[in-house]
C-alpha cells in the first residue's frame, strides 16, 4: 500500500487512540504476553462504565461486584465465602469475627500486613467510614443493609465492632444478615472516600457516578487498560497479600484480561479456539468440546453436570389465577413436568437431575443437603414425569375432564398461560416443556415471552394481571453465608406477598403463617438440632403446598477452563485444602485459583 | 460536450438550493420521530436499571428508594413535550444525553467508539461492492455469451442469499473448519490498540470476514442492476447511429457506460441507508463493535438516548450521503441542469 | 395475457424458478398430509441428535436373534475403540509413566492391551493437564473387556429378593433383522436443540415464512402501488406529499423502523401474521418511486388522452388504461416483495424479535435458536445448514422466476 494510504490508516486509527483510555505503561507495539495473561468470558458484556465502589449501576463485573461471593480482584472484603463448605475465610480480616455473649455485636480485627495500593495500611477506620458512607449517600450496600446494621465502629486502629439493630426485645433484627455484610460489602479507604466527597460536594448522585478512574484499592489488581472491546487488569507486585499471613505469594497471572463479545456464541468460539482461558457462560453440550473436538477444555466436574448447582430457577404459580388457589391443580402441574427433558434439553445436563438431588428448598451442595432430615420428606419428594399421578391428583379431587378434554373446576376451564422474558434461551427452552405437561394431563397451558423490561415491571408490581402471568418463571437465590434462610424467606415469606417494586421473591403471593414464624426464628436459633426440624418442617410446607416449583439446579456462576496455556485450575477432589470453588477464581474465596496456576510446558 | 456558462451554473443553483430545502425539512421529521418512536415502547426502563441495581438486596424499602432516584434523574416522568425541547436542546450541543443501559457512559462517547468502526467496516464495502460488482454487469453485458451466462445466475444467487446466512456460512467455513480467519472483536483478543504493524496487521485479518460477507451480496446485487441497464443502453438508438458514423467502439463505451452509471449512482445512494442494517448482523455474529451492535444492545436494553442517539446518527449520515450523491448526479447529467433552466 | 403465460414458460430462467418453487412449495403441503406428527413435539431428551437411523435398544434386545460370524468383526470393534490415534495416546501415557520405550509396541494389540491395563492407575499423576486427566480415565474405561469373547449379561431386579438375577445374554456374534424391530425412527436431518425433528419443523416452517412472505408481499405491494398511481398519475400536492412521505421513509433506515415497531407491539401481540403486516407496512417504498415513474410516462399516451377527452372518471382511467400496462411490472415487483419479505422475517426473528416460538416455528426462529445453542461454533451443521439452503432456494428460485419475466417483458433484455 502506498504512503497516501498508510498516513490516512493511521489517522484513522489516531483518532480511534484518541478516544479510548490508555495506561501509561503501556509499551506501544506489544501485545500481551500469552503466557502472562489469563483470558476470561462470560462476566463482561459491554464496555466498563467506571471503577466507583459505592456506584449503583457499575457494570465493571470483575472488578467491582459485591453481594453473595463477591469479586475480590481489585477491591477486597474483610471476609470471603467459600460455598463449598459454606464457611467465611479472612482475607482483610485477622482471624474469624467473634459475637459477643448476648449475640448483638461482632468483633473483628484487621491484618497487620494489610496496606492500600498508595502504601497506606488499611484500618477499622476505613471499615467503619466506608459504611458511614454507605449510608450517608444510600448505596446499595447502605440500602441493603440499614434495616440490619446499627453501626460500624473502630474501637482501635485494628478492631472492628459490628452493632447489630435491635428489635424491641432486645434481639437483633436479623443476624445472618450481620454477617452477610462481612463478607459481601468492600472495604474502602477512608482518605480516597473524603476526596471523592469534596469532589461530588456532597451530592448523593455524583457520589455515586463519578467514574472514579483514581480509585485507591486493597486488592492484587488494578486497572490496566479498558476499551470498548476489551477490560485489562495488571497485578500490583506490591499487594499486601503475598505476605506470609495470607498468601504468602502472588496471584500467578500478571495480566487478566476480558474481551467484550457481543454474544454467547462470540465467547465460546473464542474459548474454542484457546483465547479464552476461563469462561463464565452458559456453554451449550460443552462435553463435545473435549469428547468430540479432543479440545484441553474441562469443567469442575468430568461428567454430567458439569458444576455444581447452587441457585434454583422457580416456577412460580400465580396464586390469584382461576383454579391455582387449589393445591391439586398446583400438585399436579409440578409433578407433570418431564424435568429430565428440561435438564437434558435446556441445561444440556448441566444442572443434576432431580433423581439425584431430591427436591427441597436446598441447593445441592453438601453444606446446604446437610440441614434437613432427608427421610422425613421423602414420601413428599417427586421426581417428575407423573402423569398417571397427576391425572389421578386431579381426578380425586373432583377436577374432571370436559367433553373438549380439558379439565374444568367448578364449571369452569383451566388455561394458563406460562411465562419467562424472552431471549432467555434456557428458560425459554424450560417452559416450553411446563406447557406440554400440562397437556398431557389436560390443563390448558400456552407460553409468551415478553422482553425482559416488560416482563421485570409486571412481575414486580402488585397485582398481577389478570391474564398471562399465571406461572411465571424467575431465579431464586445461590449460595452465600445467610443461605439456605435467604432463599426460602424469598420464596415463602409473606413480607414480599403482594408488593410494589418486589425484587426480592414470593411473586405469586403466597401465605403461610406457620412458615412465616420459622422464618423469623432461624434467624436467632443457634441450635443444630432445633435448626435442622425447624429447615426440615419449611421443606414438607413447600413440597406440600407447592406454591412454586423448582425447574432445574443452576450452577452459581458457570465454570470452564481451557488448559492450552494455563493449568491447575480448580477441579473436584483436587486436594485443595480448603477446597477451591468453581467460581472462575473471581468470586469469594475461588480467588485461592489464581494461586495455584501453572503454565503448561 | 457541454457549454459553461452562466445560464448553466444559475440552473445548477436552483437544483441545490431546492434540494436543501427537501432535505432540511426532511431531517427537522427525522428527528421528531427518532425522538418518539423508541418511548412508544411499553416497559419501564427505570425498572430495569433498578433491577440492575438492587440484586442481592433483601430490604424492601431499599429498593423502592432507588427507584425513585432514578426516575428523577432520567425524567421519565416529565411530560412528552418537555423531554423533546429538552432532547433538541442538549443535542445542539451535541450532547446526547446519558444511556440508561450502561450509565453513567454518555451517549455521546459510546456513538464516538462504535461510529468509526463501522464506517470503516461498511464504506469501503460498499464501495468496492459497488465498483466490482458494475464492473463484472457491464462485462456481462458487453460481452455476453459463456461469461454472461454464467454470472447471471451468481449473481442473482448471491444478491439475494440473507446477510446472516453468508456471514454464518463465512463463519462456520473459514473461520471455524479451515481456521484461516479470525472469527470475532475488530482486533486480536490480546492487542492494546497502537500504531504498530503487528496491530494493523491484526486489524486488517479481523476485517477480512465481515467485509466480504457484506462485499459479496453488494456484487451480487449491483452486478444484475448494471447489467440490465448496460444491455438497455447498448441498444439505444445513438449507439447504432455512432457505430454507422464510424466511431470506434472505445469511443462508445465511455457513453454507454455514462449513461448507464446514472441510476447505479441513485442506487448508492439508497444502499447507504440500507448500510447499518446490513452491518447490524455482521457485527452481531462477528463480535465487531460497531454501530449496529449498539442499536441492538439499546432495544434490547430499552436505552431511549442510545437508541435515540443511534438513529438520529445514522439518519443524518444517510442525509448527507443522499445530499451529496444528488449533488453529484446533478453535475454529471446535463439533463438535471437543462429541466432546471426552463 | 396468455401469450404472455406461454412466453413466460418458454423463457429458461422463468421455468427453472418456476419448478424449484413449486417443488417447495407442493412439499410444504404434501408433507404434512403424510407425515402427521405435530412439528413441535420434543421427542429427543437432549439437544441435536445428528441425522441417522435410531433403533431402540430396548426392542432391539428383545427381538428375534440370528447367529452370523463375520471375520472382520472383532477387529472392526477393537478399530473403533483403539485406532491409531488412541494407540499414539497410549504410547504418551504410558512413557509418561515411565514406561521404557522399547516395551510398547502399539502395533501389537494384545500386548499394548495388557500393559496397558496392568500399568493405568487414575490417580497417579504423569504431569497431565485435567482435561488430558479426564481422557484418560474415559479411554480407559471404554477399553474394557475389549479383547474379550464374553458376551454381555442382563440382569433383573428380583422383586422379591432385592437381588439382581441374570435374565438373558447377549452374545457378540448375536445380529436383529432392522426391519424386525418394532420401534424404529428416522431422522433424516436429525433433531435441533428442543430435541424436535429437523424435517418436520422445517417443512412446517417453510409454510409458514411462505405464508408471511405472501402476505407482507401483497400488503407491500398493494401500499405502494395505491400510492404510486396515485402519485404519479394525479401529481400535483398529492404527489409531493406521497414524495415527502417516500423520503421519509428511505432516510429512516426501514430496519430501524422494524426493529422499533416489533419491539413496541410486544411478543404477546407478535403472531405471524401481524409480523408479516408490519413488514408489508416498512418496505413499500421503491414499488411506490417505480409505479410513479412507471406512471408518468404512461401519462401522456395516446389512449389516456382519449379517455380523459371522452369524460372517464380518475378512478376509471386507473383502472382500465392504466393498470394492465404496469401489471407485468407490478407482478414482478410482488414476487421481489415476496422474497424480500421472508427475508425480512428471517432477520428480524434472529435477532429475536420475531413471531412467538410456541404457536409455529418460522425459517428465522429456527436460525435463531440454532444460533442461541451453538450450532454454528460446534458443527452441528444439520441444524442450520437445511434452513439456510431452504431461504436460499426460496429467494433465489423467486428472483430466477422474476428474470426470466422480466426478459419475456423487456424483450431487449433477451439473450
Amino acid at each position: 500500500m502506498n504512503r497516501l494510504g498508510l498516513r490516512i490508516i493511521m489517522v484513522l486509527f489516531a483518532f480511534l487512540l484518541a478516544s479510548s483510555a490508555f495506561s501509561d505503561t503501556l509499551k506501544p507495539g506489544d501485545p500481551l504476553p500469552r503466557n502472562e495473561t489469563l483470558y476470561f468470558n462470560g462476566q463482561q458484556w459491554g464496555p466498563v462504565n467506571g471503577w466507583n465502589p459505592y456506584s449503583s449501576n457499575n457494570n465493571n463485573a470483575m472488578g467491582v461486584a459485591q453481594q453473595d461471593n463477591a469479586r475480590v480482584i481489585v477491591f477486597e472484603t474483610p471476609y470471603i465465602y467459600n460455598m463449598i463448605d459454606g464457611k467465611q475465610y479472612a482475607l482483610l480480616a485477622d482471624g474469624p469475627w467473634v459475637w459477643n455473649a448476648k449475640r448483638t455485636e461482632i468483633t473483628f480485627k484487621i491484618k497487620a500486613a494489610a496496606k492500600w495500593s498508595d502504601g497506606t495500611p488499611v484500618t477499622a477506620d476505613d471499615v467503619a467510614y466506608t459504611w458511614t458512607a454507605n449510608l450517608k449517600y444510600e448505596t446499595q450496600a447502605g440500602v441493603g443493609s440499614k434495616d440490619y446494621i446499627d453501626a460500624i465502629t473502630a474501637v482501635n486502629p485494628r478492631t472492628v465492632q459490628v452493632k447489630a439493630k435491635l428489635s424491641p426485645d432486645g434481639r437483633p433484627v436479623n443476624p445472618l444478615e450481620v454477617i452477610h455484610y462481612l463478607s459481601s460489602n468492600y472495604v474502602i479507604q477512608k482518605a480516597w472516600t473524603m476526596k471523592l466527597e469534596a469532589r461530588c460536594g456532597g451530592d448523593a448522585t455524583k457520589f455515586k457516578a463519578d467514574p472514579a478512574d483514581d480509585f485507591v484499592s486493597s486488592g492484587p489488581y488494578t486497572k490496566f487498560f479498558t476499551d470498548a472491546t476489551k477490560v485489562v487488569y495488571i497485578r500490583d507486585d506490591n499487594y499486601w497479600g503475598k505476605d506470609k499471613s495470607m498468601w504468602g505469594k502472588l496471584p500467578v497471572p500478571k495480566y487478566l484480561a476480558h474481551a467484550i463479545f457481543a454474544d454467547n456464541n462470540a465467547g465460546f468460539a473464542a474459548l474454542k479456539a484457546g483465547e479464552v482461558d476461563v469462561s463464565q457462560q452458559f456453554n451449550a453440550n460443552i462435553q463435545d468440546l473435549w469428547l468430540k473436538d479432543k479440545l484441553p477444555i474441562s469443567t469442575y466436574l468430568p461428567e454430567a453436570p458439569y458444576g455444581i448447582g447452587a441457585s434454583l430457577p422457580t416456577a412460580y404459580y400465580n396464586l390469584k389465577s382461576y383454579g391455582l388457589d387449589q393445591v391439586a391443580v398446583r400438585k399436579a402441574i409440578a409433578i407433570a413436568v418431564d424435568y429430565q427433558t428440561i435438564i437434558s434439553n435446556a441445561m444440556t445436563n448441566q444442572s443434576a437431575t432431580f433423581t439425584q438431588v431430591p427436591r427441597s428448598l436446598m441447593n445441592p451442595t453438601a453444606g446446604e443437603q446437610a440441614l434437613f432430615d432427608h427421610a422425613a420428606v421423602k414420601s413428599l419428594q417427586w421426581a417428575g414425569n407423573d402423569i398417571e399421578g397427576a391425572k389421578k391428583l386431579l381426578d380425586d379431587a373432583g377436577i374432571k375432564v370436559n367433553s373438549d378434554g380439558w379439565r374444568e373446576y367448578n364449571g369452569k376451564k383451566l388455561s394458563y398461560v406460562a411465562t419467562c422474558p424472552n431471549g432467555w434461551s434456557d428458560w425459554q427452552a424450560a417452559i416450553e416443556v411446563v406447557a406440554a405437561a400440562g397437556k398431557k394431563i389436560g390443563i390448558e397451558i400456552t407460553t409468551n415471552y415478553p422482553e425482559w423490561s416488560v416482563y421485570q415491571t409486571v412481575v414486580t408490581s402488585t397485582p398481577l394481571p389478570p391474564t398471562g402471568y399465571d406461572i411465571l418463571m424467575m431465579w431464586s437465590d445461590g449460595a452465600g453465608p445467610t443461605q439456605p434462610w435467604s432463599r426460602i424467606r424469598h420464596l415463602l415469606s409473606s413480607e414480599f406477598a403482594n408488593t410494589n417494586n418486589n425484587w426480592n421473591g414470593n411473586w405469586g403471593g403466597y401465605v403461610n403463617p406457620a412458615a412465616d414464624a420459622l422464618i423469623k426464628a432461624i434467624p436467632l436459633e443457634s441450635d443444630a438440632a432445633k435448626l435442622k426440624a425447624d429447615y426440615t418442617k419449611l421443606v414438607s410446607i413447600y413440597l406440600t403446598d407447592v406454591p412454586s416449583f423448582t425447574l432445574m439446579y443452576r450452577p452459581q456462576s458457570f465454570h470452564a477452563v481451557n488448559e492450552s496455556v494455563w493449568t491447575n485450575f480448580p477441579r473436584a477432589d483436587d486436594g485443595t485444602k480448603p477446597p477451591v470453588p468453581p467460581l472462575d477464581m473471581t468470586d469469594g474465596y475461588a480467588i485461592a485459583g489464581l494461586y495455584n496456576l501453572k503454565l503448561v510446558k | 460536450m457541454f457549454f459553461r456558462g452562466g445560464v448553466e451554473l444559475k440552473g445548477y443553483k436552483q437544483y441545490f438550493l431546492r434540494k436543501l430545502g427537501w432535505f432540511g425539512i426532511t431531517f427537522v421529521v427525522a428527528v421528531l420521530l427518532n425522538f418518539i418512536l423508541p418511548r412508544l415502547m411499553p416497559g419501564d426502563p427505570v425498572a430495569v436499571i433498578t433491577q440492575k441495581v438492587t440484586q442481592g438486596m433483601t430490604s424492601q424499602s431499599g429498593v423502592s428508594k432507588i427507584y425513585q432516584q432514578y426516575a428523577e434523574l432520567f425524567g421519565t416522568k416529565k411530560p412528552m413535550l418537555e423531554q423533546f425541547v429538552l432532547y433538541v436542546k442538549n443535542v445542539a450541543h451535541g450532547n446526547f444525553g446519558v444511556s440508561f443501559s450502561q450509565y453513567p457512559r454518555p451517549v455521546a462517547t459510546i456513538l464516538r467508539e462504535s461510529i468509526w468502526w463501522t464506517i470503516c467496516l461498511q464504506f469501503p464495502a460498499i464501495i468496492v461492492g459497488w465498483l466490482i460488482g458494475n464492473m463484472l454487469g457491464a462485462l456481462a453485458a458487453y460481452l455476453k455469451g459463456r461469461f454472461d451466462k454464467v454470472l447471471m445466475p451468481i449473481s442473482i444467487f448471491l444478491s439475494n442469499f440473507p446477510a446472516f446466512g453468508m456471514a454464518i456460512i463465512l463463519l462456520a467455513v473459514f473461520g471455524i473448519t479451515l481456521k484461516w480467519l479470525p472469527i470475532s472483536g475488530g482486533y486480536g483478543f490480546d492487542m492494546i490498540p497502537n500504531l504498530s504493524w503487528t496491530f494493523v496487521w491484526s486489524v486488517i485479518t479481523h476485517y477480512q470476514l465481515p467485509f466480504w460477507s457484506i462485499v459479496l451480496i453488494a456484487i451480487g446485487g449491483q452486478a444484475i442492476g448494471m447489467r440490465s441497464m448496460s444491455i438497455y443502453e447498448l441498444n439505444a438508438d445513438y449507439v447504432k447511429y455512432s457505430r454507422f458514423m464510424g466511431i470506434k467502439d472505445r469511443k462508445i463505451i465511455t457513453y454507454v457506460f455514462r449513461n448507464a452509471m446514472l441510476p447505479q449512482v441513485t442506487g448508492l445512494a439508497l444502499s447507504v441507508g440500507t448500510m447499518v442494517g446490513g452491518a447490524l448482523v455482521a457485527e452481531t455474529i462477528f463480535s465487531y463493535p460497531g454501530l449496529g451492535n449498539t442499536i441492538l444492545k439499546g432495544i434490547m436494553g430499552q436505552d431511549y438516548p442510545l437508541i435515540s442517539g443511534v438513529t438520529l446518527i445514522v439518519t443524518l449520515m444517510v442525509l448527507i450521503a443522499n445530499f451529496l450523491i444528488e449533488l453529484i448526479y446533478g453535475l454529471i447529467d446535463p439533463r438535471i441542469k437543462a429541466t432546471q433552466a426552463d | 395475457m396468455n401469450t404472455m403465460i406461454k412466453q413466460a414458460f418458454r423463457s429458461g430462467k422463468f421455468l427453472v424458478g418456476f419448478t424449484i418453487f413449486m417443488v417447495i412449495l407442493l412439499m410444504a403441503i404434501i408433507y404434512p398430509v403424510i407425515v402427521r406428527d405435530p412439528p413441535l413435539a420434543i421427542l429427543g431428551q437432549g439437544t441435536f441428535f445428528e441425522p441417522g437411523i435410531y433403533v431402540n435398544v430396548f426392542d432391539t434386545m428383545h427381538s428375534k436373534r440370528y447367529k452370523i460370524s463375520l471375520e472382520d468383526a472383532a477387529t472392526k470393534r477393537i478399530a473403533s475403540k483403539l485406532g491409531n490415534e488412541e494407540r499414539a495416546d497410549i504410547k504418551t501415557w504410558l512413557l509418561a509413566a515411565g514406561i521404557p520405550k522399547e516395551s510398547i509396541d502399539i502395533g501389537d494389540t494384545a500386548k499394548l492391551f495388557e500393559l496397558w491395563v496392568n500399568t493405568y492407575d487414575p490417580n497417579k499423576d504423569v504431569g497431565m493437564t485435567s482435561a488430558k486427566r479426564n481422557y484418560y480415565a474415559r479411554l480407559d474405561k471404554s477399553l474394557k473387556g475389549l479383547l474379550g469373547t464374553e458376551g454381555s449379561t442382563v440382569a433383573a431386579m428380583n422383586p422379591e429378593s432385592g437381588v439382581l438375577e441374570q435374565t438373558d445374554t447377549i452374545e457378540r456374534n448375536d445380529f436383529v433383522n432392522l426391519g424386525q424391530v418394532p420401534v424404529v425412527r428416522w431422522f433424516p436431518l436429525g433433531t435441533d436443540n428442543f430435541g424436535r425433528d429437523m424435517l418436520t419443523e422445517l417443512v412446517s416452517a417453510t409454510r409458514t415464512s411462505l405464508v408471511i412472505g405472501f402476505v407482507a408481499g401483497i400488503v407491500a405491494t398493494l401500499i405502494g402501488l395505491i400510492l404510486g398511481l396515485l402519485a404519479g398519475y394525479i401529481g400535483g400536492l398529492i404527489d409531493d406529499v406521497i414524495m415527502f412521505v417516500t423520503n421519509l421513509f428511505t432516510v429512516i433506515p426501514s430496519f430501524v423502523l422494524l426493529i422499533l415497531i416489533s419491539f413496541s407491539i410486544g411478543q404477546e401481540s407478535r403472531g405471524a401474521f401481524t409480523i408479516a403486516i408490519v413488514i408489508g407496512f416498512t418496505s413499500w417504498v421503491w414499488t411506490t418511486r417505480a409505479v410513479r415513474a412507471q406512471v408518468f410516462s404512461l401519462r401522456n399516451r395516446d389512449h389516456v388522452n382519449l379517455s380523459k377527452l371522452s369524460g372517464h372518471s380518475i378512478i376509471q382511467i386507473i383502472l382500465r388504461d392504466i393498470l394492465p400496462y404496469i401489471a407485468s411490472y407490478v407482478i414482478m415487483a410482488l414476487i421481489l416483495q415476496i422474497a424480500s419479505g421472508i427475508l425480512a422475517e428471517a432477520f428480524l426473528s434472529i435477532l429475536g424479535l420475531g413471531p412467538k416460538t410456541t404457536e409455529v416455528p418460522t425459517l428465522g426462529l429456527m436460525m435463531n435458536w440454532a444460533m442461541i445453542y451453538s450450532a454454528h461454533v460446534t458443527g452441528k451443521w444439520w441444524a442450520y445448514v437445511p434452513v439456510l439452503v431452504d431461504i436460499a432456494l426460496i429467494t433465489f428460485s423467486m428472483n430466477l422466476m422474476n428474470t426470466g419475466l422480466d426478459q419475456v417483458f423487456n424483450p431487449t433484455l433477451r439473450e
